[in-house]
C-alpha cells in the first residue's frame, strides 16, 4: 500500500459501532431487545437466521428508523440526531435488488456518489475507480440489466464505495453467487477492509464464509447479542475431525478399524467424526488405516463449527 | 521502487499502481445534493441519461404538443391576422391528452422506477432525507410538467410579437396563461406523481392517471354541458371542482374571455375554484412525503 495512509484512517474511525441497551419493539415483535455491542475497525461478520435482527440493526444503525429504547453511535454520530451526517460516511449494499435495469454502472455509480454529495467532476473520477477495483471492466457502459449476478453484486458494491465511507454495511454480498463468484467477492470483502481501510460489517448466514474473511464475528439471535468475539475464538473450538469414505461398506470397516486401534467414531449421516482431542498423530492413523482397508479415502479435515453449533452451545449454557 | 514525483526517463515507462486512494475532497451538503437529485430527474423525465428508446415517447408527446403552435405561427406569417386564433390559455386545455399522457407516462420513471428495483433504499442510504427526496422528485415532474405547458405559450407569444401585435396586450395575456398554466402543472403533477409512487408496476400507474384526469376530466365536461342545456349553469360549475382541467377551464374563463360550458359566475366561486386547485396540489404533495416516509421506515 503506497503512502501509508491506513494508519489515521483506522484511528479516525474508533470505534465504529457502539450500541448500549438499543431496543426496537415493533409491537408484535421485539427486532432488538437491549442489544449492547462495540464493532472495531477491521471486517466484522454480523450473524444470524432469518428475523435475528440483523436488518433491522442496520436499518437502525443508518439512522432510518428510529430505535425505541437505548442509543448507539455510528463513527462518533448519533444515529438519532445525526443521521444524515452517519450515511454521509457509510456506504450500504443491501440484500435485496437495487439496480435500475436500463442505466449503465458507470452512469449509476456516478449519481449515487454526486447523491453522497460527491462534486460532479470528483463523482466521476472516484466511480472509475471503484469500479476499476471491483474489477467491473468494459461492461461498466453497459445497462446493468444484462448482468450476470457476480456483475449485479459488484455495481452494488460499487456504489457502497464510490463516495469513500470509512464504513460499509454489506448485507449478504455472496447472495446467489456461485462458487468462484462468491470466492471473488470475498476477496473484495477482504480487500475493503485490510487494503482500503474501510471498515467493513458483513453479515451472512454462513458462518463458514465469514469466518474465512472476518476479524471479529458477532451472532444475534432474535435481536439479543449471542456471542461476540474474534474469529479465532470460533474456529479452534471444536477439535473433531471429519472423515469421508467410499467403498463397499466402507463406512462401517472404517469405524471398526479405527475402534481396534483405539479411535471412538461416531457416524453423521455419511461421514465419520472423530474426537481429535490430545491425538495429534490422528491424520496420519486415519489415512494409512484407510490404505490398509482399501477403501477410498474421500475427505478428512477439521469440523467447521457452523453457526447451528453456535446456537447449540448457547441453548446449553441457558439450560445449565 | 520508482519515485513517483521524479519524471521517468525516456523509454523506461513505469506502470504505478495507486491501490486505492482515499476522496480527500469536498463533501456538499443536502441543498446541492437534492439540487442535482432534480436536476437529473428532469433529465429523466425526457429519456435523458437514459436508454434511447425511453427518449421517444417524451419527445413525440414534447414535438406534438408544440406542432399546433408552430402551425399558428406559419398561417400568421402567410395569411397575416391581426390577433391569434388560439388564446394562450386556450392552448393547454386544445392539447390535454397530449398533457394527460406525457405526465402519467413520465412520472412513474420518477416515482415508480426507484420502488419497482429497490434503488430507493440506496438514496435513503445516503445523506438525503426521505422528505427532501419526494420534493426533489416532486420537483423534476413539476419542471417538466411546465416546461411542457409554457413551450409553446412562448412561441405563440413569439409569433404575436413577430406578428407586430400590442405588446403589453399580448405579455398581459401570456402572464394570465403561464400562472394558469403554473397551477395546473402543480395539480397534475402530485396527482401523477402520488399514484405513481403508490404503484412499482410502470403500466398500472400510466393506465390509473390516465383514467383519473381523462375520464375524470370526460364526465365533468359531459356533467357541464348537460347542465347548460339543461339550463341548470349551478351543477356545472360545482362540477367544475372534481378535476384538475375542469379546474383549468373554470379559471381560465374567468380570468381571460375564452368562453366555457358553465363558468363560476361569482367571486367565492372562483375563490373556491382556486382554493381547490392549491389544495388538491398540496394534499398530493404531502401524500408523496408521507409515503416515502413510509417506505424509509419499512
Amino acid at each position: 500500500m503506497a503512502w501509508g495512509c491506513l494508519g489515521p484512517r483506522l484511528a479516525r474511525v474508533v470505534p465504529v459501532v457502539h450500541t448500549e441497551r438499543l431496543t426496537k419493539d415493533y409491537g408484535p415483535v421485539l427486532a432488538l431487545d437491549s442489544l449492547t455491542l462495540d464493532i472495531g475497525p477491521g471486517i466484522t461478520g454480523l450473524v444470524g437466521a432469518n428475523g435475528a435482527g440483523k436488518s433491522t440493526l442496520i436499518k437502525i444503525l443508518l439512522g432510518l428508523v428510529p430505535a425505541t429504547g437505548g442509543r448507539a453511535e455510528v463513527l462518533g454520530h448519533d444515529i438519532g440526531s445525526d443521521g444524515a451526517a452517519i450515511r454521509a460516511a457509510v456506504g450500504y449494499l443491501p440484500e435485496h435488488d437495487c439496480l435500475p435495469p436500463d442505466v449503465s454502472a458507470s452512469d449509476f455509480v456516478v449519481h449515487l456518489a454526486t447523491m453522497s454529495g460527491l462534486p460532479r467532476v470528483a463523482a466521476r473520477e472516484r466511480a472509475a475507480e471503484v469500479l476499476r477495483h471491483v474489477g467491473l471492466a468494459e461492461e461498466r457502459y453497459r445497462p446493468m440489466g444484462g448482468y450476470s449476478t457476480g456483475m449485479k453484486q459488484k455495481a452494488k458494491l460499487a456504489q457502497a464505495l464510490a463516495h469513500d465511507p470509512s464504513l460499509v454495511l454489506l448485507d449478504e454480498p455472496t447472495n446467489g453467487l456461485d462458487p468462484a463468484a462468491r470466492d471473488e467477492m470475498l476477496g473484495l470483502v477482504q480487500r475493503i477492509g485490510r487494503d482500503f481501510g474501510i471498515a467493513v460489517i458483513v453479515t451472512s448466514h454462513l458462518l463458514g464464509e465469514l469466518e474465512r474473511v472476518s476479524d471479529h464475528v458477532v451472532v444475534l439471535d432474535g435481536g439479543r447479542l449471542l456471542r461476540a468475539s474474534r474469529t479465532d475464538d470460533f474456529l479452534d473450538a471444536t477439535g473433531v475431525l471429519i472423515v469421508e469414505v467410499i467403498g463397499q461398506d466402507a463406512q462401517q470397516r472404517m469405524a471398526d478399524a479405527l475402534t481396534g486401534v483405539g479411535v471412538m467414531t461416531i457416524p453423521r449421516g455419511s461421514v465419520l467424526t472423530v474426537d481429535a482431542a490430545g491425538s495429534p498423530d490422528l491424520h496420519d492413523l486415519i489415512r494409512d488405516t484407510a490404505t490398509d482397508l482399501g477403501v477410498g479415502l474421500v475427505r478428512l479435515h477439521a469440523d467447521h463449527r457452523r453457526i447451528e453449533d453456535v446456537f447449540a452451545d448457547a441453548e446449553e449454557t441457558s439450560d445449565g | 521502487m520508482a519515485d513517483p514525483s521524479v519524471a521517468t526517463p525516456a523509454g523506461r515507462s513505469v506502470i504505478h499502481d495507486l491501490g486505492y486512494r482515499p476522496y480527500t475532497g469536498p463533501r456538499l451538503g443536502s441543498g446541492p445534493i437534492a439540487r442535482a437529485l432534480v436536476g437529473t430527474g428532469f433529465r429523466n423525465t425526457f429519456g435523458l441519461g437514459r436508454s434511447g428508446r425511453s427518449k421517444v415517447l417524451p419527445f413525440l408527446l414534447l414535438g406534438l404538443n408544440l406542432l399546433p403552435a408552430f402551425i399558428v405561427g406559419g398561417v400568421m406569417v402567410l395569411v397575416g391576422l391581426d390577433e391569434l386564433p388560439i388564446a394562450y390559455a386556450e392552448y393547454a386545455s386544445t392539447t390535454q391528452v397530449l398533457l394527460g399522457i406525457f405526465v402519467a407516462s413520465q412520472a412513474p420513471v420518477l416515482f415508480s422506477r426507484d420502488l419497482r428495483h429497490g434503488t430507493i433504499s440506496l438514496y435513503l442510504a445516503r445523506p438525503l432525507r426521505s422528505d427532501t427526496y419526494a420534493l426533489a422528485r416532486w420537483s423534476s415532474l413539476l419542471g417538466a410538467t411546465l416546461l411542457f405547458l409554457v413551450l409553446p405559450v412562448l412561441v405563440l407569444y413569439t409569433v404575436a410579437l413577430l406578428g407586430e401585435m400590442d405588446v403589453s396586450d399580448q405579455t398581459a395575456d401570456a402572464a394570465v396563461a403561464i400562472g394558469l398554466a403554473a397551477l395546473l402543472a402543480l395539480s397534475l403533477t402530485g396527482v401523477a406523481g402520488l399514484i405513481a409512487s403508490w404503484s412499482t408496476r410502470r403500466g398500472f400507474a400510466v393506465a390509473a392517471t390516465i383514467a383519473l384526469l381523462l375520464i375524470g376530466n370526460g364526465i365533468v365536461t359531459a356533467i357541464q354541458e348537460i347542465a347548460r342545456e339543461e339550463g341548470q349553469p349551478q351543477v356545472g360549475e360545482v362540477a367544475g371542482l372534481f378535476s384538475p382541467y375542469s379546474l383549468y377551464r373554470g379559471l381560465m374563463a374567468s380570468w381571460t374571455d375564452v368562453e366555457t360550458a358553465t363558468p363560476p359566475t361569482s367571486t367565492a366561486m372562483e375563490v373556491t375554484y382556486l382554493v381547490v386547485f392549491l389544495a388538491l396540489s398540496a394534499a398530493c404533495l404531502g401524500g408523496l412525503v408521507w409515503r416515502y416516509r413510509r417506505v424509509a421506515t419499512a
